[in-house]
């Protein structure tokens, strides 16, 4: 009988309940934001009443708040973070009485006394029948037990909504809410395979959990893309100056993709609900794409008209298309992609990885993996001349109209004009024992703003891809070096 | 009935609810291989620090498992500390994968506290003088920032009173972990039993060359030894793990964004300002994720290299290189033991007798004497075949020593940056003490521009370069002469070339003798046009 008896504890106290939580779905944004519904059963009284929802987001936006139920109209809305901890108990117990259990030192006795808090201001003084003490003042042990938490004291931070329903008993109660604390990115993995020419592309959904709160048993969407926010927050790498200069989307594409659409952001539900935990990080496949076509290139950026004081590696890129023709065919939300190929027993290795920001279908993707070893490239600027002009050029030209006599005068500026003559000497060298082709880009010709800058003679004919960049394509043959001579006019 | 209690009490004993997924666990892999990747952001003459390995490692891993018909979940114990969830890849599983999660809620006592929060869970006190244990029931209201307990006798604080009191739980809430952990869910059409490949990146590992090179007594070739040096910052060890290093330049993005473990203990806050409190308010206990880290091997490199010379003549098993697209892959010969918090050396390459001219390199500012520098000893030679080289050469230190009476002398230090075929390689490694610089204004000639500002004035320096050399030997030396745009030269006394957009006197300089070379600069009458502009070099 005493077996059944424990049993019965065990049941009837369960060491967790459930979650207060009801029916959860979440719509996960990337920025670091999230859109939570719970639709809870509750029971709501005729007439007006306070209902509490514990267990939302730990970093709930409380003013995003809204709540909707049947036949119920809201009063007011809280949300309060009084936070209970033993010396607020303490505090908001003045005047009240509370019970107080010694245990002497020697015998191990214990008596209990009524006793009043009288204050607490730096430590308890108490009114114990007709004396006063000082709680604890003489370092012996004493419990202080309280009858009661007050009323607006909560372990976490608690919203709760004062509603006015028009009858009594259960009925579902629709909560939303934002909340930062959860967001999502794409992961992949690329396997690719050099000699066929191909990737193999798998996509995660990565979604993370810092909000505190476990979402249970949820039905979890991820939106592709970032609304605004009003709300200041760190966006990382945005400035990241290299990242711009060398972004891996380069052409974008024009193709709808085959997800579900919301406006213009795509949707990627969860094909099962869910139990997202706190502090947990989730991935979940998106796409498994076999034999895409890639390849290989090289790349080199030189910053300005300079002269490197040794030569360096060229950048290895891996290009592909996810383009429906390309093979891939979907669109590819932001994240990180990480390339790996087969190493010389077949196991795969990794060699490099890059993010890519939200792709529509259809762009050339272009993933900087690292530098190549064997190929490097050096610049320099082998001679810089002043160019002797006698051009004086017109700047300046403007009228004048004397509004007194109406007298028209033309004023002439006449400013000298200088021009710069560079010869840049490319060297580009190549270890590998196939020949390999570099695409050498020579960024920084819009100098100082001047935007006359003209390729004079070249001995490998150059393409201006904008005012800015002058892209080379050489090619190098194996264990072997090529080299590019340039001259460019400038103004500066 | 006994019997039935009992099976009772096994199912009420598992201590996740039964609508939770059985749960497999791997306790860890079978086979093994750890793939080295240096530090992306350390230079080449930067040593690794051991208490900050920024480089990292792809660690693939053979288990087995056995997997339950239906869904289960598979937790990976035993992976490196340093995983980076995010990248780990799974393949093998019969029935494919749902999905991957990686828990970061940590058992400690303050999320224990945390996930009992309004719970009901076990007080219990022992009289201070007669020992009697009595334990009742409570509820957490509060915590784990200060607890506060509610009972049938009230409310209470935890240990506010000065008698020892604890919480005791009934069981483990789920989620709590003792480390990071990663699980994955898989459903199996029938019981199978697995071979999982499990491939991930990880911190904390880091890898480099460090090259011995030895100049041979006839001072025309050298000796070049190297090590590669690889360390493990993790707890874990790898042991008999398939090995590689992969040297060039990879890239890698911030992977920051997995969330922090969260752990932490109990504040104990008790009235205010505790002054009537005799129990101090107990510092949390602080868990250090991958903190304070010791080496076994904690000398700097330099010395070590000196302590392993006698063996360099050793025949070495030695690591062998393959090529990986466009890195190179250096697989050591057979498995190891990459042990926790340690560093491993294993011979990387060796090259003896190779062809080099040793030569001094300095550098002057024309017009400003005072920014020279002077020559920089220099081994000079070129990574091919013919030379006695014709390998990849992977960034790293080298450490140069010549030849002494009896035994060898550290020259100095250089390093190098990753070295193809075919590319110059130049081991700078010391300042000269017998080859110097002297670099002075010998005459000045000024003429003021007359009153009317009709002439303008002028000013002609005239300079003087000389290089002196005290050592027994030719010395052969190589001035780079840097001039700043909107200088003008004059009458320069030497023949210069220019060598990759550079000006470079040539000196051999006689043993005990010395070189000079005179020139003059005027100012330049563009030289309000150029300010800011310089010689364009990076």
């Amino acid at each position: 009988m005493r077996y059944v008896v424990l049993i019965a504890a065990l049941l009837a106290s369960p060491a967790y309940a459930q979650s207060a939580q009801g029916d959860v779905a979440v719509t996960i944004y990337n920025d670091n934001l999230a859109l939570v519904q719970d639709v809870r059963q509750l029971t709501i009284p005729a007439g007006r009443s306070r209902q509490e929802f514990p267990d939302v987001s730990g970093l709930i936006r409380a003013e995003t708040v809204s709540f909707d139920a049947p036949d119920t109209g809201i009063v007011e809305q809280n949300f309060d973070y009084d936070l209970l901890s033993p010396a607020k108990l303490m505090e908001k117990a003045v005047g009240k009485v509370v019970t107080i259990v010694r245990v002497n030192p020697a015998t191990g006795l214990e008596t209990r006394e009524q006793a009043k808090i009288l204050a607490t201001n730096g430590g308890v003084v108490l009114q114990i029948g007709s004396r006063i003490e000082v709680l604890r003042d003489d370092g012996l042990p004493v419990r202080v037990i309280f009858d009661q938490v007050p009323p607006n004291l909560r372990a976490r931070p608690t919203l709760s909504v004062t509603v006015e329903s028009k009858r009594a008993g259960p009925r579902p109660a629709t909560l939303t809410y934002l909340t930062p604390g959860m967001g999502w990115k794409a992961d992949y993995v690329a396997a690719y395979d050099d000699a066929a020419g191909r990737i193999d592309v798998q996509g995660w959904i990565t979604l993370t959990n810092t909000t505190g709160t476990n979402y249970e048993n949820a039905e979890v969407v991820m939106v592709a893309g970032q609304p605004a926010q009003t709300v200041t927050q760190y966006r990382g790498n945005q400035y990241d100056y290299e990242r711009q200069q060398q972004s891996s989307l380069r052409n974008a594409g024009t193709e709808s993709g085959t997800r579900a659409r919301l406006g213009d952001y795509y949707l990627y539900p969860l094909a099962q609900r869910t139990t997202i935990a706190n502090a947990q990080t989730k991935q979940v496949s998106f796409l498994d794409v076999q034999g895409a076509g890639a390849s290989k290139a090289y790349e080199f950026r030189v910053g300005w008209l300079q002269t490197m004081s040794d030569p360096q590696s060229a950048d290895t890129v891996l290009k592909f298309s996810n383009s429906k023709a390309g093979g891939l065919g979907d669109q590819l939300p932001a994240g990180v992609v990480r390339v790996y190929i087969k190493d010389a027993r077949g196991a795969p290795q990794f060699i490099g990885e890059n993010s890519i920001a939200h792709t529509p279908a259809g762009s050339d993707v272009a993933i900087r993996t690292g530098s190549a070893f064997d190929v490097k490239v050096k610049a320099v600027m082998a001679k810089r001349e002043r160019i002797s002009s006698e051009e004086w050029e017109r700047s300046y030209r403007y009228r004048i109209i004397d509004s007194a006599t109406s007298n028209v005068r033309t004023v002439e500026v006449q400013s000298n004009v200088v021009y710069w003559r560079t010869t840049m000497v490319y060297t580009l060298t190549n270890a590998r024992d196939t020949p390999v082709t570099v695409d050498l880009v020579q960024a920084g010709l819009n100098q100082g703003y001047w935007a006359d800058t003209r390729a004079v003679s070249e001995t490998i004919p150059g393409q201006q891809i904008s005012v800015e960049d002058r892209r080379y394509s050489v090619t190098v043959p194996a264990n072997g070096k090529t080299e590019l001579t340039a001259v460019f006019d400038t103004r500066y | 009935m006994g019997r039935a209690l009992a099976a009772l009490f096994v199912l009420l004993l598992p201590l996740v609810p039964a609508s939770a997924r059985p749960i497999v666990v791997s306790p860890g892999p079978e086979a093994l291989s750890v793939t080295l990747y240096r530090d992306p952001y350390r230079g080449a003459d930067e040593g690794l620090d051991s208490d900050w390995l920024g480089g990292y490692a792809l660690i693939t891993e053979t288990r087995t498992v056995s997997l339950p018909a239906g869904e289960s979940e598979i937790r990976f114990e035993g992976v490196a500390g340093g995983i980076l969830a995010v990248s780990a890849i799974v393949r093998g599983l019969p029935g494919g994968m749902g999905e991957k999660n990686r828990d970061a809620r940590l058992l400690s006592p303050g999320t224990l506290v945390d996930a009992a929060l309004g719970r009901h869970v076990r007080v219990r006190r022992t009289n201070p003088v007669t020992g009697a244990v009595a334990e009742s029931r409570a509820m957490i209201r509060s915590g784990p920032d200060g607890v506060l307990l509610q009972s049938a006798e009230g409310i209470e604080a935890l240990r506010c009173s000065g008698l020892p009191e604890t919480i005791v739980y009934d069981a483990l809430p789920e989620g709590l972990s003792d480390k990071p952990t990663l699980a994955v869910t898989a459903s199996s059409p029938a019981p199978a039993t697995a071979s999982l490949t499990l491939a991930y990146l990880a911190r904390g590992f880091d890898w480099q060359a460090d090259y011995v090179v030895h100049v041979a007594p006839d001072g025309r070739t050298l000796d070049l030894f190297a090590w590669l040096t690889l360390a493990n910052g993790n707890d874990e060890s790898f042991p008999d793990a398939g090995t590689q290093a992969v040297a060039g330049k990879v890239n890698r993005e911030d992977d920051d964004d997995e969330p922090e473990p969260v752990s932490s203990g109990i504040q104990l806050k008790c009235w205010p300002r505790q002054t009537t409190s005799d129990i101090p308010s107990k510092s949390a206990p602080i868990t250090v994720i991958g903190g304070e880290q010791f080496f076994q091997q904690g000398t700097s490199r330099t010395e070590d290299l000196i302590n392993e010379l006698p063996q360099l003549r050793a025949v070495f098993s030695q690591a062998r290189q393959e090529e990986l697209g466009d890195l190179k892959l250096y697989r050591l010969p057979g498995p190891v033991t990459v042990a926790a918090h340690s560093q491993k050396q294993v011979a990387l390459l060796q090259r003896s007798k190779i062809a080099f001219e040793r030569l001094y390199a300095a550098a002057v500012e024309l017009g400003s004497p005072d920014e020279d520098e002077q020559p920089m000893i220099l081994l000079r030679t070129r990574n091919v075949a013919a030379r006695g080289l014709g390998l990849p050469l992977p960034s790293g230190r080298m450490a140069v020593f010549e030849r002494g009476l009896s035994r060898p002398i550290f020259g100095g230090e250089a390093s190098v940056d990753d070295v193809p075929i075919g590319q110059d390689l130049d081991i700078v490694y010391g300042e000269s003490p017998n080859v110097r610089v002297s670099h002075r204004l010998v005459s000045e000639e000024r003429k003021v521009g007359a009153a009317d500002d009709d002439e303008e004035g002028w000013t002609r320096r005239k300079y003087e370069v000389e290089i002196s050399n005290a050592g027994p030997a030719p010395a052969e030396v190589e001035t780079t002469l840097r001039l700043y745009r909107g200088i003008r030269l004059a009458d320069l006394s030497r023949k210069v070339s220019v060598k990759t957009g550079r000006r470079l006197w040539v000196a051999r300089v006689p043993a005990h003798g010395r070189a000079t070379l005179t020139y003059e600069i005027l100012p330049s009458v563009e030289e309000k046009d150029d300010e800011e502009a310089d010689d364009g070099e990076s």
